[in-house]
């Protein structure tokens, strides 16, 4: 079963799609969770999902606002949908009937 | 501080010194994302070296480098340079034996044991090098280090007046050797490491006649039969 910070790197990566690469995952990771991502965290995260098939990365194309450096560029695999979406049906699973879960109808933002 | 300041001033020099620690596209992407979010110095820094740090650590998950730097580059290192001193000893013995001031050539049992000594000395070095090389890969600057740091005590205490310091160090050379070729190539060919092996243990052999110890000699030898274990088979 996925950590959470796993979880929460492939939803953000699959979100995003074809403009999933670190420095946007990181962006994004911050504001969603108001905590901001460290960039050892994002890697060690990233290679680990990769070995384990989660993931694909792959360089992207360089670009004159990042000083003509190539991008990490990110790809959830079906493997890591379907990780994601177990994790999404524990946590839902094991949230049944709690206060904070119950009647809930909108996310917050 | 923003991020063009960030890549002009004289912070990134540092920045930039510590990401050579990262291998050359991570460095390029790391380097990239932390231009891109606009990050300072300070922040850029920490990310950076947070990132080597954990780089760093998961080399050490492995029980390799373990193996490579506490059972092999530490105690080796220190029955090494007691073999270099007792082959300069035999060396100092054999140059001042009456024999040879009369006739000018060394002969006899002393020299051939002499001679299997310096085989031997050079076997070991190159073999224990190798392994802490092929094995230690990403982590080989701290099997240094533990190699190392044992010379520089003993060189600190050397107290025998008729020999040179840097006979404790006759090993050095031939183990630095095997260690490149180690790191450049993680296994050799089956049949070297076999032969290589064999000679090892011949070499041993007439030191267990001479009284030569039993534990430091295996501590030497498996290397040898380690890069067997380890070696390509064609």
């Amino acid at each position: 079963m996925l950590g959470e910070f796993e979880y929460l790197l492939i939803t953000t990566a699959a979100r995003l799609g074809n403009e999933a690469y670190g420095a946007v995952i990181r962006e994004e990771l911050g504001a969603a969770t108001g905590r901001k991502c460290s960039i050892g965290a994002l890697y060690t995260t990233i290679d680990r999902l990769e070995t384990k098939g989660l993931l694909k990365t792959w360089m992207g194309e360089a670009t004159p606002q990042r000083g003509g450096r190539a991008k990490r560029m990110v790809r959830v695999t079906p493997k890591g949908v379907q990780a994601a979406k177990d994790f999404y049906d524990a946590i839902a699973r094991v949230s049944r009937g709690v206060s904070w879960a119950a009647n809930r109808t909108r996310v917050p933002s | 501080m923003n991020a063009e300041y960030f890549f002009t001033g004289s912070s990134s020099h540092l920045v930039d010194l510590v990401a050579r620690l990262l291998p050359p596209q991570e460095r390029e992407v790391v380097q990239g994302d932390l231009l891109e979010g606009g990050e300072s110095a300070w922040q850029s820094l920490l990310a950076v070296v947070g990132l080597v740090i954990r780089r760093e650590a998961a080399l050490w998950r492995n029980w390799r480098p373990w193996l490579a730097a506490f059972g092999l580059a530490l105690p080796s290192s220190f029955l090494l340079m007691g073999f270099s001193l007792s082959v300069s000893r035999a060396y100092q013995q054999l140059v001042g034996a009456p024999i040879l001031h009369a006739t000018g050539v060394i002969v006899g049992p002393g020299f051939a044991l002499f001679l299997c000594n310096v085989l031997l000395l050079a076997a070991w070095s190159w073999t224990g090098g190798y392994v802490v090389g092929s094995v230690s890969r990403r982590t080989v600057w701290v099997s240094a280090a533990l190699s190392f740091a044992p010379c520089l005590f003993c060189l600190e205490r050397f107290r025998v007046e008729s020999l040179s310091r840097l006979c404790l160090l006759l090993f050095l050379p031939v183990a630095l050797w095997g260690a490149r070729r180690g790191f450049q190539i993680a296994r050799i060919k089956r049949s070297s490491a076999i032969a290589l092996a064999i000679a090892v243990t011949a070499l041993t052999i007439p030191t267990w006649s001479s009284g030569g110890a039993w534990i430091p000699n295996w501590a030497l030898s498996w290397p040898a039969w380690f890069l067997v274990a380890t070696a390509r088979r064609t």
